[in-house]
């Protein structure tokens, strides 16, 4: 039987790796094949989805090929290097160490290390899939002969994906929110790299020019306790208390519904892979004000602001603009509802299998006969 | 053009931007206006004062002293040295509370029967942290020493309010940059564009060009007359800006006294920042015309100094920048002996040499292209 079993460092609920390695899982399943996720750690929550790697050699069958989910340095980066099965490494991106060396060494550290893991990995893979082009040659660049852009599947699932769309200027979006203020996102975790810091001095100054009842979300987790608590004693030093408000572990539609009450999101990251967020943003409909960085203007395309800035006046001045222009958004929303097709999930679960079907010998899917009836 | 009230509404009259299209050209024309006529806000907005921009530094500077290692210099090395002072205790006493019933005697039992063995291991780490603490300590103040040593060395900062605004129109060597870059497709940016009379002169041209300058006032100025001019850097705007994406970079200005180091950070910059083809003008001062052009508090303040044409030509090489040409100009000065002084031909032939050598025109324009 084809076999295909993922690794990854650890399972968490709510998280975007986790959620892809289980929408993979799923995927390889419904082609018939048997699949595994294998873990170093594993969140109470879904505990149940992963076992310990350790137990990978008791159960391994010949033919059994091995995909790596690579985001941060694991004792299973050693592990993989010491099998004999086919490896394919799909990169997730690790954020340069740099980013965290002032803040949290041992962190800035642990990231080092799990380029370098990429690095081992990489020349030994047979396959590297990533989520986006600026990754593939950051993989190609760490030694991987071969490389694949396939999207990352979000943990919004198809319920969201295909939900009807709210009708263009009927929505309670329009024109800075519902009377409470506009609504600013965020959605990332609370890293130095994420630069949050930065969205709300931007809030600061849209409150001070446009609109004083502005408020702003972070929705993640603060991975990096010493700038989360920067963070918040930034908040409070600035008086904005009460207009920003931060949220962890938000179940899959709390996080939608975050979208669905925003009125733009800002994105001011100084690096990112691919972003899941701003495909999210798209999702719902959420015009996208981002700092050109990483592969932000990939992701984006034309579906939001790009800015060549992060100063608050100029940031401050992109939301106004967003929010009070009917006709932008609806031409961003436009943008977005066209760029969406390059991250249709179902396409990117059937490349998946597609791509990693050769690897574990598993037969061709037989060609699709189309309206015309059977093929010659 | 857009304005914003303060209800958060945003109205407009009738603009470039109005409207979007399907095509996806014209949708990034569309888009391209949109970001023009933000910038154009803003520039209206601080031109009103309503918010200087030296509040956006504040702002930064404030978030800075909530981070952990947030202080600069020495005081950021004795923070960090605090928390490793700090870390370098090792506790032995294991909490013991549990929410199970019988958790806490359980654990109490576990920390006494390993006590003794906990403690000796625990000695040797805390000895080890210490020692290493004290090293760090010894560390800093070397340091510490060092940095007190290199102050001492270090140049004073160029104030930009000694630093004239620059008005290139009119100048011998902004119509030779129009000329080299008219028909070139793709952005060019000019840093220290002061005035924003060659920028005007190159869009005047057809080419997509925008201006940088450092006094936040003079690109106000130029903004506000329609052009695309920001405050700003040309180093740090190089840096934000992705590679290959300009058409040509044109360099004036501080150009000519940027640090060692800077310049050489320029110099990969500008070359990675170009797309290949694209072409790079740098508008210097000669060493020896750099005192007869230069204001003096700039020239006796200033961290670097001009270099000459090959120099620059050498140092570009190494990145992929090949000599288009260099064009010398400015102000030439003579030495002319008078009419009715009697004259040598050795005397004439000594002065030539002076008016060659120290007061031959002291400018030059330097026109390289990238070419790998």
């Amino acid at each position: 039987m084809t076999a295909v079993h993922q690794f990854l460092s650890a399972l968490l609920p709510r998280d975007a790796t986790g959620a892809h390695a289980l929408a993979v899982r799923s995927a390889f399943r419904a082609a018939g094949w048997s699949s595994e996720i294998y873990v170093e750690a594993a969140h109470d929550e879904v505990l149940h989805e992963a076992t310990y790697f350790g137990r990978y050699p008791g159960r391994a069958v010949p033919g059994d090929v091995l995909l790596y989910h690579l985001s941060t340095a694991s004792p299973i980066a050693a592990f993989l290097l010491d099998r004999s099965e086919p490896l394919v490494l799909n990169y997730h991106n690790v954020t340069p160490g740099s980013f965290y060396a002032a803040w949290e060494p041992e962190t800035g550290r642990r990231a080092d290390r799990a380029r370098d893991e990429a690095a081992a990995l990489a020349s030994r893979a047979a396959l590297g899939i990533t989520d986006s082009r600026f990754n593939a040659d950051e993989l190609t660049a760490l030694g991987c002969r071969s490389t694949e852009v396939v999207p990352v599947l979000s943990g919004i699932g198809p319920e969201h994906w295909r939900a009807p769309r709210r009708p263009a200027g009927g929505s309670t979006r329009a024109a800075g929110g519902r009377g409470t203020g506009t609504a600013w996102l965020f959605v990332g975790r609370l890293s130095p790299n994420k630069a949050q810091h930065q969205v709300v001095e931007a809030l600061w100054w849209y409150r001070r020019q446009v609109d004083p009842r502005a408020h702003l979300d972070l929705v993640g987790a603060p991975v990096t306790p010493s700038y989360a608590a920067a963070l918040v004693a930034f908040v409070t030093e600035l008086g904005l208390e009460s207009a920003v408000h931060f949220h962890e572990g938000l179940s899959t539609d709390e996080l939608a519904r975050r979208y669905q009450d925003a009125d733009v999101f800002v994105c001011l990251s100084e690096h990112e892979g691919f972003c899941v967020p701003l495909v999210e943003a798209m999702v719902f409909d959420l015009p996208v004000v981002a700092y050109r960085a990483g592969a932000v203007p990939e992701t984006l395309g034309d579906a939001g602001l790009l800015l060549d800035t992060k100063r608050p006046a100029a940031v401050a001045a992109a939301v106004a603009r967003v929010v009070g222009d009917e006709t932008l958004r609806s031409h961003l929303r436009r943008a977005a509802r066209a760029r969406l097709d390059r991250f249709d999930p179902d396409a990117a679960r059937a490349r998946f299998v597609e791509l990693l079907g050769p690897l574990a010998g598993a037969p061709r899917p037989a060609p699709n006969p189309g309206p015309g009836g059977a093929t010659a | 053009m857009t304005s914003t009230p303060t209800n958060g509404e945003t109205t407009r009259s009738a603009s470039a931007a109005d409207q979007p299209a399907d095509q996806p050209a014209d949708a990034a024309a569309y888009l391209a206006g949109v970001m023009v006529e933000i910038d154009a806000e803003v520039a209206r907005r601080r031109a009103s004062g309503e918010l200087p921009p030296a509040l956006e530094r504040e702002l930064d500077e404030l978030f800075l002293e909530f981070s952990p290692l947030g202080a600069r210099g020495s005081a950021r090395l004795r923070e960090t040295l605090a928390l490793v002072d700090g870390a370098a205790y090792v506790d032995t006493a294991v909490p013991v509370a549990s929410q199970k019933a019988a958790g806490a005697y359980v654990k109490r039992g576990i920390q006494k029967a390993t006590g003794w063995y906990m403690n000796y291991v625990v000695h040797q780490v805390t000895r080890f942290s210490w020692s290493v603490s004290r090293m760090l300590h010894v560390l800093v103040d070397h340091v510490e020493d060092l940095e007190q040593a290199v102050d001492g060395l270090r140049p004073p900062d160029v104030d930009l309010s000694v630093v004239p605004v620059a008005a290139p129109s009119g100048t011998w060597w902004a119509s030779l940059v129009v000329e080299a870059l008219t028909g070139i497709r793709g952005r060019v940016v000019h840093g220290d564009c002061g005035d924003g009379s060659l920028v005007e002169a190159l869009v005047a041209a057809g080419v997509d060009a925008y201006g940088l300058d450092p006094h936040d006032d003079a690109a106000e100025a130029v903004a506000i007359r329609g052009l695309d001019a920001r405050g700003g850097r040309l180093l740090d705007h190089l840096e934000a800006v992705p590679e290959e994406a300009l058409a040509a970079v044109v360099a004036s200005g501080s150009v000519q006294w940027l640090s060692p180091s800077e310049r050489d950070r320029f110099v990969v910059l500008a070359a990675s920042r170009l797309a290949v083809g694209g072409i790079l003008c740098l508008h210097s001062a000669s060493p020896i015309g750099w005192e007869r052009s230069c204001p003096p508090v700039v020239a006796d303040l200033a961290p670097g100094r001009p270099l000459h044409p090959e120099t620059w030509e050498h140092l570009g090489a190494r990145h992929g920048l090949r000599l288009r040409a260099v064009h010398q100009g400015g102000a030439a000065e003579r030495i002319v002996v008078g009419e009715g002084v009697p004259s040598s031909d050795a005397l004439d032939a000594l002065i030539s040499v002076v008016n060659d050598r120290l007061l031959a025109p002291g400018e030059y324009l330097l026109v390289a292209e990238r070419v790998q």
